[in-house]
């Protein structure tokens, strides 16, 4: 037995030196080799890629799709992968498949889209490992001055000012109270509990009542029907309260599907989702049927949730951004990165460009800021409304 | 014993709600609403947890059972209690297919059935979000906005029939309202499956629960009583589902079921079940405290402004409860 043992181990150790030197090598002798592919890619110029990460399908239709779009539009270009279903358990498994992106010597830009925090280490790994790489955020949350460092450009919703700009627009709709719903893991959220702070700061301005409201935590334990059925309980108490002219805000998507049903019921004002978007939560409670030749066309969506909210008597008293963020986000990250690959003087650290890459690409308006003036690179955008 | 604590922490909620002027006759609805609509998918467990085979960790198999046949009625747009009776029909015969290959499995790993049925839950609901994704329904308000094809996460099923059993036939006193219908089919199936306990099929499936060589050894096939008690678990957990969903007014699919087995697990537990037998008793008890304190804490808490602790306090307490439950059980179960 004892003697098996050890002439695996030597084997084994064998085999390592062996290895290793076969190894060292081969690429020695590539060294010479490597260099007319190198001067085939320069010939060419044009063969790069860029990588995007996503949620799936079901975490969050939008980004998703904004992705399938970019690899519709760039099939050369554009590889779309996706993080873990179960992404707050899982994200180990996020993280490689991210860093597994730059393996990839012919990808020049990663942009990972989320929504959620704990993906910088695999950012800041590409880093490291390919600084050549551009790395984009569409977003993420994580610390805004550890991304501003190590990622190249970072792109989000201006969640902060949104604070501000829902409370005036709530009050412009005639909501005399605010409810702001969220839970312990939000709270522990910088961006999120800023927007909150600017978001009281401007109801109590405009003498509007503020309440904060704690829903049971949808990450920790038993899922976010715990947290639907208390909003299915609680909405209607606190609309005996306060009265149908108040305006009820979430931080967390699954909450509107409750928030947007009851509004129809009880008739009180939601301003805009947290995530502003015509295909969030309407379609599931307002039952739109799409045709298949309108799937995807927003005008068409929009059209639908006015007459829709029409009927439920609701007109004015919804509102939201026409086409939803969590889709022109992710296509302009591709945009611009496929812009900054390809024309280098481009300056994407300035505001007035960033407008007009957008108004030139899309067709839309959208307002960039950056979050902090010392942050460069961390850009913050806000769109026009729309009400329905 | 661990119903006693928890019985005692809601009396001390009820007792806050009541000293904060909360609307208790709201509250009393609210609580009996939450009790049926939960209280199914914790009956499913006792057939599987009578015949020895622990806590059915694999709900989402007879969920998700559940879920195809709404799924299938609402693409024919049936709606009101039609709609209901024939989801629940068709998740039911789906629950029987899938039992087959779930009761086989399970038998096969004999002696860790509990943590099998975790892990057949686990990978089961990326199985199905792929079916999800790709099955062909026609009924547009179910498919998704923008890419037009495949089924949305959360299908509302107000056209349909939400709320059609909360409705049926209930009771108006002033404000307070009880949900006859509602209860009245959680009572059926429960009486169902406590009768069912008494017949000779029924009493087979707890002496293979208590001892599988000694009913082998009296002439019982042990395979074929174990796969019926995952059939009757399955089918009522896909009857379940319907019931929960009519109530709560949306289908969620994908992975809503993943978490669904642990709170009826918690339910069954601080109702009193042991890890090796459970009885209609001990469902009811369970899921009315566990809900109720569901029901209660937050708002409590939110009410006494202190909403960051209530989320830490309620899961010390139940979750502690449980492992308290689990641990004077098995004594109970073992010395006893």
């Amino acid at each position: 037995m004892k003697k098996v043992l050890s002439m695996l181990l030597v084997f084994a150790l064998a085999f390592s030196i062996v290895g290793c030197g076969a190894k060292a090598e081969e690429s020695s002798e590539g060294s010479g080799a490597t260099e007319p592919v190198v001067t085939e890619t320069q010939e060419t110029a044009t063969s790069y890629k860029i990588g995007i990460v996503t949620p799936t399908l079901s975490t969050s239709e939008d980004e998703y799709r904004a992705a399938e779009n970019m690899v519709a539009k760039y099939p050369d270009i554009v590889k779309h992968i996706t993080l873990p279903e179960n992404f707050s358990t899982e994200i180990e498994t996020g993280l490689s498949q991210i860093t597994s992106l730059a393996d990839d010597p012919e990808m020049k830009a990663v942009i990972v889209v989320s929504g959620q925090a704990g993906l910088l280490p695999a950012l800041q790994k590409i880093e490291e490992k390919r600084p050549d790489i551009i790395t984009m955020t569409a977003p993420i949350w994580d610390d805004p001055e550890l991304m501003s460092k190590y990622i190249d450009v970072c792109i989000d919703t201006d969640w902060v000012r949104r604070g501000e700009t829902i409370a005036r627009k709530a009050h412009d709709m005639g909501a005399k109270t605010i409810i702001h719903y969220s839970f312990p893991t939000h709270m522990a959220k910088e961006v999120i509990v800023a927007r909150r702070d600017q978001m009281k700061a401007t109801a109590e301005e405009l003498g509007m009542t503020f309440v904060e409201v704690t829903t049971p935590d949808p990450q920790t334990g038993n899922g976010p029907a715990a947290m639907q059925q208390f909003l299915r309980e609680d909405i209607p108490r606190q609309i005996e309260k306060y009265g149908v002219d108040t305006n009820i805000f979430g931080t967390n998507c699954p909450m509107y599907d409750v928030i947007i049903d009851e509004a129809l019921k009880l008739k009180f004002i939601v301003a805009e989702q947290c995530c502003p978007t015509p295909t969030q939560a309407y379609p599931t409670v307002m039952n739109l049927e799409l045709s298949e030749e309108d799937a995807g066309n927003f005008d068409k969506i929009n059209q639908m949730i006015s007459e829709k909210a029409a009927e439920a008597d609701m007109t004015g008293r919804l509102s939201g951004w026409p086409v939803p963020v969590t889709v022109y986000v992710p296509e302009y990250a591709v945009e611009l990165a496929k812009k900054m690959i390809e024309d280098e003087s481009f300056d994407y650290k300035n505001l007035d460009n960033l407008k007009a890459f957008s108004e030139e690409t899309f067709g839309v308006s959208a307002e960039f800021n950056t979050l902090k003036p010392e942050l460069d690179n961390y850009f913050v955008l806000i769109m026009e409304s729309i009400f329905y | 014993m661990a119903y006693k604590i928890i019985a005692g922490f809601l009396v001390l909620l009820v007792a806050l709600a009541f000293h904060l002027h909360m609307d208790m006759i709201v509250l009393l609805n609210l609580s009996f609403i939450k009790f049926a609509m939960n209280g199914l998918l914790v009956l499913s467990l006792i057939p599987m947890l009578n015949a020895g085979m622990g806590m059915n960790f694999g709900l989402p198999v007879g969920i998700t059972a559940g879920l195809i046949g709404m799924c299938i009625a609402v693409n024919f747009k049936l709606t009101g209690l039609v709609g209901l009776l024939i989801s629940a029909l068709l998740g039911g015969f789906i629950a029987l297919a899938f039992s087959e290959v779930y009761g086989r499995i399970l038998i096969a790993v004999k002696g860790r059935e509990e943590i099998a049925s975790t892990f057949i839950g686990f990978s089961f609901i990326p199985l199905m979000n792929f079916f999800w994704s790709l099955v062909p329904f026609s009924n547009r308000q179910m498919l998704y906005p923008i890419g037009g094809s495949g089924l949305r996460p959360r299908i509302g099923l107000n056209p349909y029939f939400t709320s059609t059993l909360d409705q049926l036939w209930s009771i108006k006193v002033g404000n307070f309202v009880l949900p006859f219908g509602l209860l009245l089919v959680y009572g059926i199936i429960a009486g169902l499956i406590h009768y069912f306990f008494k017949t000779t099929s029924g009493k087979s499936i707890c002496a293979v629960g208590e001892n599988d060589a000694f009913a082998k050894a009296s002439g019982l096939n042990v395979k074929k009583i174990k796969l019926l008690s995952v059939r009757i678990s399955l089918v009522i957990a896909a009857v379940g589902i319907v019931v929960y969903a009519q109530s709560f007014g949306f289908l969620e699919l994908y992975d809503a079921p993943l978490m669904m087995a642990f709170p009826a697990v918690s339910a069954l537990l601080i109702g009193g079940a042991s890890a090796k037998k459970g009885t209609i008793i001990h469902a009811i008890i369970g899921t009315y405290l566990f809900q109720s304190i569901y029901l209660l804490s937050v708002p409590i808490a939110n009410e006494l402004l202190l909403p960051e602790i209530s989320e830490i306090v309620r899961n010390i307490i139940t979750n502690g409860i449980i492992l308290y439950a689990l641990l004077i059980s098995e004594k109970g179960g073992r010395y006893a």
